[in-house]
């Protein structure tokens, strides 16, 4: 099956086109008709766009719907509006319609079209036609079909597109004039307002034609001037067998494997986070053993740092941000370690991806347990807020991740389409309010979707007391008095206990030690005491669950595009509607679906978002849109990593070893005349900044001065394993802060669902940081750092500058660079300054900073 | 033009980017900077200065004044004559009274109707022309942010600068759809607590090293880099990388910033025009900040935003050191002195300087001693000089009391509007946000504030 016909199955699936038996071929209709032939121009002159007259009041008082996905409506206020002003049937050219698209009168938007072309003919006809509407329902359009669907061409190339509409009424007929078009690869195609295309490099291009608000698509693929010899390739699994299949097909040449050295770096910084040390470095240099780079893929992803990074990437994109109103943030930031440390322990263990997401979605506070147990396991944590032991409470022993539901926004409409984003890889935002111009989901669908989130007591983020108190009034699930007394006397038991160490503590007068000592543990026990108390007051509203029927109604939408909201339970892409009784938890039968074998999306989004971590770009990308319009560039890759990934029983192991083991990750980033240009295609490896908080680990690793974290009252070892974000107080440390702020480490907020929340894009601060920070200019020179150390330890200069490189680009310098570093440490007034500023200069250089 | 230009922006391709050699800046802001400037008119204005009285100047007791109203109305000010006719202003701020021909007072700019008007949080509208909220809505970046990545000034300055916290009464504001490529550049200067020393602003300034041996090291880099080759042919990520390390190493070899914020080299005379000492308060150092953003425009930087604290007027102000009387003669001492160097150096034609707070006063006062108001969304004032605006008017009229306005009311976004019209950048301009929706720089089809044009 072609990918298209995949798309388009998929577009028939999804139920908004249904096709019909034709019985008799109908005439097509003489004049133009508003709804089928003028509101079309609307689109494509851009008139009803959401920044124009599409816009929810207007624009300079008219006003259209968005996409002209209401002719009937568009109608009327083209008529009516403005005391009719806008049409002259008598003398359609003097129709203030006209003067102003042809810029003829004054108009902000100015010059749309010009007298005498198609589209200017086609409103005229219409308006001295009567400007009538016509019988709509006639005008829906059953089908939309592009030829060619997909084509072959070359470089130079051009040839048209053919668009064909099947309307409900049975006509059909060529509306190729009254589309728009788009590439989605300009690096190989363009086209025209026409339907043109015009090919101008090679690689493969999407394009998306729309008709009215129906979208579809066409894919053209150029090939490059065959070669004289294509370079024998080596396939390491199957991954490589589809790649190298496309570049063939495209006579795109791959780049060469890059060096060991390079692998060693990449590898390194992709899985744990971390530049590999000199060390590690030297030591795998000089391993003769064939297999080595999947020994290092094994052995790399056995470490924590594995665990950190992908922890933080969950926490990223499941917005873990969680806070209670009570002004002390103390047990929220407990509750972020927790959230991101439960989610770190399944990575450890290698829980299967689905049975972790299913442990998520289907949580509930209680767990499977009594409701004793449960405040036990509270009271067990909140104590632990300020112990050290913090991170190894039994939180993260639970089956099920509560937590999940503190977060904001996680239930209804806006938790479907959390939902959605984070596990589906689907972007829902729009279609809240209204259908999307560029993808097929309608608002029934996500408000019928959202009503799987509808049934869940949550406490989603912050909540003030008041509204905690309405939802304990509304659903009974406060505490219990009894449950309430157990708490206090918790809480009695720490004061009282700490009273009593502070009197001791007090009666120890001629021994301070022993006073501090018993005094500090006083504090402690005062401060647990005062957790539970405030934990009292959290349970009340923390409680998550099912509730039974519909007390919180149904999912419902008010925009200013107006209110709706659908009363059925229906899946993403399903026909018909669930039915779910009032006692079932409708969570069950939305895993069941995710979990399904054909379920289109689940396994699909995370191995492409895998696939994006290691490669910059996803087989679908953006990885966040999976779209039927946004075509992966290789079809069959994806849908064999899907398949042997639900195989694997959704290993997430699995598919990182694969992925790295395959040659097509192993490719140098040096790119040859006929891939630089490829963005498409995974020739050559695309180098990328580091994310935030590993460079701020590599700067402590490369200068011997690594950052001091409070994260929240609990140390951690390396800003990776920061569980929460700056906003929460999580960081405790100004200049890291400002590094993770400036390097762009997503600030989790639930109002931007995008993978792009992580910032990877150059920025003037981000260079004036690394060249002049003051804390990172401390760590180059200070006593305590490598710099020092290396100076005292090792005499000859050639060697110095050798580990300064190992520390800093993980490889040796070749024989140049050492000689331009010798020179610069010369040309210096001190060794120390000399090698001060190679340090500096090294920080500075795009490969530091590269992961390439 | 504007689908075409979105459509161009979106799919800035590798290969157009490489054939363009990483023109502009880099790939994404070239493409958005034709669109911004395709509408070809010469603007007057060339640079900005934005003065955010952080908290709420009272409109009553400044520049709207009620004699005729009882004492609770009126409050302890009188008003004085102005070298504008019809435009009476408060006693305390002399200065400015003989300078009114530089500025526009608009007395009916408003955030009623706005998520978080009458509110500390309002500044999220004041200070990005968009009805921003805390939550639920896009976050609209500051209006620098935007100018600064339409905008490029000279190769060695910053595009965007701030004195003050911009984030200020405005939570969150940092976080914007830009992202932090266009934040500003943060100078520390006339803080309350000069321990308190933002790491930014060192960040600008070379801390211990000779500027011989800086380019020394910025040399090697250029040639460690040249070294390593591989990574030489590729996209607007390394490009991007590259200019603006470029323009890193130039601001930090560059004697210009240094010494644009370097206010003792300004001489006396002048510089204490700008100073003001209260008793009990001793000098008032963020005044001092209205002083660097002049030398700042007059260095090129393209927007500057200054933070003029305390317009905290809940208490008795009316006293002689009052921290309110304070805020009145530093800005009265500040504002016309700005305006008069930008007048003497030629640059106040090509220069917009804006003042206003995050709201109004109550009508009444309170309780609390003389002056004392609360928080008023309904209507508050903004002062508008340079750049092309028609100076020496008033603009609006409110009732009685100055609760409500009567006549020519304009919301914020048509002030947003105006100000970026006449920095010459088309207001509607699409930009993306990071979930890819096209937003219009000003979102809502507001007029511009045709009196001031």
């Amino acid at each position: 099956m072609t990918r298209l016909s995949i798309v388009f199955l998929t577009l028939v699936g999804f139920g908004f086109i249904a096709p019909q038996a034709l019985a008799v071929e109908p005439a097509v209709p003489a004049g133009p008709l508003f709804s089928r032939h003028v509101v079309p121009i609307f689109s494509k002159l851009g008139c009803n766009a959401g920044a124009c007259h599409g816009a929810v009041q207007g624009q300079n008082g008219f006003r259209l719907s968005l996409f002209g996905m209401e002719p009937v409506l568009d109608h009327v206020r083209l008529l009516r509006d403005s005391g009719g002003r806008r049409i002259n049937t008598i003398d359609p050219d003097a129709s203030l319609l006209l003067l102003k698209a042809s810029g003829q009168s004054t108009h902000r938007g100015g010059m749309r079209t010009t007298p005498g072309s198609a589209d200017y003919r086609i409103l005229r006809d219409w308006l001295g036609q009567g400007a009538k509407l016509d019988a709509v329902e006639k005008s829906l359009i059953n089908r939309l079909r592009v030829s060619p669907q997909e084509k072959l061409g070359k470089a130079g190339e051009t040839y048209p597109l053919k668009v064909e509409a099947t309307f409900a009424d049975g006509t059909v007929e060529d509306v190729t004039a009254l589309c728009t078009f788009e590439s989605n690869n300009k690096d190989v195609a363009d086209v025209d307002r026409m339907g043109q295309v015009r090919l101008t490099g090679v690689g493969d291009a999407p394009i998306v034609v729309r008709y009215r608000s129906q979208p579809a698509l066409a894919t053209v693929l150029v090939p490059g001037k065959p070669l004289d010899k294509f370079p024998a390739l080596v396939e390491k699994n199957f991954i490589d067998k589809h790649i190298f299949a496309k570049l063939r097909k495209l006579n795109i040449e791959p780049s060469d494997e890059c060096d060991d050295a390079t692998f060693l770096r990449r590898v390194s910084l992709d899985v744990t986070g971390a530049l590999p040390t000199p060390d590690e470095v030297r030591k795998f240099l000089a391993d003769p053993d064939p297999a080595r780079r999947a020994i290092k893929i094994d052995q790399l992803l056995e470490q924590p740092g594995y665990t950190a990074v992908w922890a933080t990437k969950f926490a990223d994109l499941l917005k873990a941000r969680i806070s209670y109103e009570d002004f002390t943030h103390q047990p929220a930031q407990a509750s972020i370690r927790q959230f991101y440390d439960w989610t770190r322990a399944r990575l450890k263990d290698n829980t299967p991806y689905d049975e972790m997401v299913a442990r998520m979605v289907l949580a509930t506070s209680l767990d499977g347990r009594s409701r004793e147990e449960w405040i036990d396991e509270v009271i067990e944590s909140y104590s632990d807020t300020f112990s050290d032991k913090i991170g190894k409470s039994r939180y993260v022993d639970r089956k099920t991740l509560d937590l999940f539901w503190h977060r904001f926004d996680s239930v209804g409409v806006k938790g479907a389409v959390q939902f959605a984003h984070s596990f589906l890889g689907l972007r829902l935002q729009c279609a809240q309010c209204h259908r999307h111009p560029s993808d097929v989901w309608t608002q029934d669908d996500v408000l019928s979707l959202s009503n799987f989130f509808m049934r869940t007591k949550a406490n989603t983020g912050v909540m003030s007391v008041k509204e905690a108190g309405q939802i304990k009034k509304t659903l009974g699930t406060g505490l219990t008095a009894t449950e309430k007394n157990k708490l206090t006397e918790a809480a009695k038991k720490f004061a009282d206990g700490g009273k009593k160490l502070h009197d001791q503590a007090k009666a120890k007068k001629g021994n301070k030690a022993d006073a501090d000592r018993l005094q500090a543990e006083a504090t402690a026990l005062a401060q647990r005491a005062g957790a539970i108390t405030r934990a009292i007051k959290i349970l009340e509203v923390s409680y998550v669950g099912h509730v039974k029927g519909n007390a919180f109604g149904w999912a419902s939408v008010t925009s200013p595009l107006g209110t709706q909201n659908s009363e059925t339970f229906r899946l993403l892409g399903e026909r018909d509607n669930a039915k779910i009784a009032d006692e079932q938890d409708p969570r069950d039968l939305l895993v069941k679906w995710m979990r399904s074998s054909d379920n289109p999306f689940f396994a699909r989004a995370i191995v492409n978002r895998v696939w994006a971590h290691y490669f910059g770009r996803g087989i679908v990308d953006p990885p966040d849109d999976l779209s039927p319009l946004n075509p992966p560039t290789h079809p069959e890759l994806l849908q064999e990593l899907e398949d042997s990934f639900v195989k694997q029983q959704y290993d997430l192991k699995w598919l990182h070893r694969t992925i790295m083991n395959s040659a097509t990750y192993q490719r140098s980033s040096r790119t040859r005349p006929t891939n630089q240009f490829d963005s498409r295609n995974f020739a050559s490896f695309h180098p990328r900044r580091m994310p935030a908080e590993i460079l701020v680990d590599a700067l402590g690793q490369a200068t011997g001065v690594p950052e001091v974290f409070k994260a929240g009252g609990a140390p951690v070892a390396k800003a990776i394993e920061i569980p929460g974000t700056i906003a929460d107080r999580m960081v405790g440390n100004p200049s890291v802060e400002l590094a993770f702020t400036i390097f762009g480490r997503p600030t989790r907020n639930a109002e931007a669902l995008c993978d792009c929340d992580r910032e990877n894009r150059p920025a003037l601060v981000q260079s004036l940081y690394l060249a002049n920070h003051p804390d990172l200019l401390k760590k180059i020179s200070s006593p305590k750092g490598r710099l020092t150390e290396l100076l005292k330890s090792q005499s000859d200069d050639a060697r110095r500058i050798d580990d300064l490189y190992l520390w800093t680009l993980s490889r040796l310098p070749t024989d140049a660079e050492r000689q331009i570093c010798v020179e610069h440490v010369r040309k210096n007034a001190s060794v120390i300054r000399g090698f001060e500023g190679l340090l500096w200069s090294l920080l500075n250089t795009r490969e530091f900073i590269l992961n390439h | 033009m504007k689908l075409h230009c979105q459509s161009f922006q979106q799919n800035v391709s590798r290969r157009a980017f490489l054939k363009l050699g990483g023109a502009g800046l880099f790939g994404l802001t070239f493409a958005e900077v034709l669109c911004a400037q395709a509408n070809g008119r010469q603007p007057r204005a060339r640079q900005a200065i934005f003065i955010f009285l952080a908290g709420g100047p009272p409109q009553q007791d400044m520049f709207d004044m009620k004699p005729d109203q009882p004492l609770e109305v009126r409050g302890p000010f009188r008003p004085i004559r102005s070298n504008v006719p019809g435009l009476d202003i408060c006693e305390h701020l002399p200065r400015l009274s003989r300078c009114a021909h530089q500025y526009t007072v608009l007395r009916s700019v408003t955030s009623r109707g706005y998520p978080l008007a009458g509110d500390h949080h309002a500044g999220l509208a004041w200070k990005t022309g968009n009805p921003r909220a805390l939550r639920g809505t896009p976050k609209y970046p500051m209006y620098g942010s935007v100018v600064a990545k339409l905008r490029s000034g000279p190769s060695d300055m910053p595009n965007f600068v701030a004195m003050g916290d911009v984030a200020s009464m405005a939570q969150g504001l940092r976080e914007n759809y830009l992202g932090p490529a266009y934040d500003p550049l943060y100078v520390e200067m006339g803080s309350r607590d000069p321990r308190q020393v933002d790491p930014l602003t060192q960040i600008i300034v070379p801390q211990g090293i000779a500027p011989a041996e800086f380019s020394r090291n910025a040399e090697l880099v250029r040639s460690l880099d040249q070294q390593s080759r591989q990574l030489d042919a590729a996209g607007p990520v390394i490009s991007g990388m590259d200019q603006f390390q470029q323009q890193a190493f130039d601001i930090l070899r560059s004697p210009r910033l240094r010494e644009a914020l370097a206010l003792d080299r300004e001489p006396r005379q002048i510089r204490d025009r700008y100073l003001v000492e209260m008793q009990g308060y001793g000098r008032l150092n963020y005044t001092s900040r209205v002083l660097a953003a002049r030398r700042l425009i007059e260095a090129g930087v393209p927007y500057v935003y200054v933070d003029f604290p305390y317009w905290d007027w809940h208490g008795g102000v009316a006293e002689n050191n009052s921290a309110g009387m304070a805020s009145l003669a530093g800005l009265d001492a500040a504002l016309s002195a700005l305006l008069e160097d930008l007048h003497v150096r030629g640059l106040l034609d090509t220069t917009l300087v804006m003042a206003l707070g995050e709201m109004g006063r109550t009508p009444r006062m309170n309780r609390n001693g003389p002056a004392a108001r609360d928080h008023w969304g309904a209507c508050q004032f903004a002062i508008m000089a340079g750049g092309g605006v028609r100076a020496g008017q008033v603009v609006g009229a409110t009732d009685a009391q100055a609760a409500y306005v009567r006549d020519a009311e304009y919301k914020v976004a048509s002030l947003g509007k105006t100000m970026y019209h006449l920095l010459g950048i088309d207001p509607d301009t699409e930009l993306h946000t990071t979930d890819n929706r096209p937003l219009k720089l000003i979102t809502e089809d507001v007029p511009l504030i045709r009196e001031v044009l």
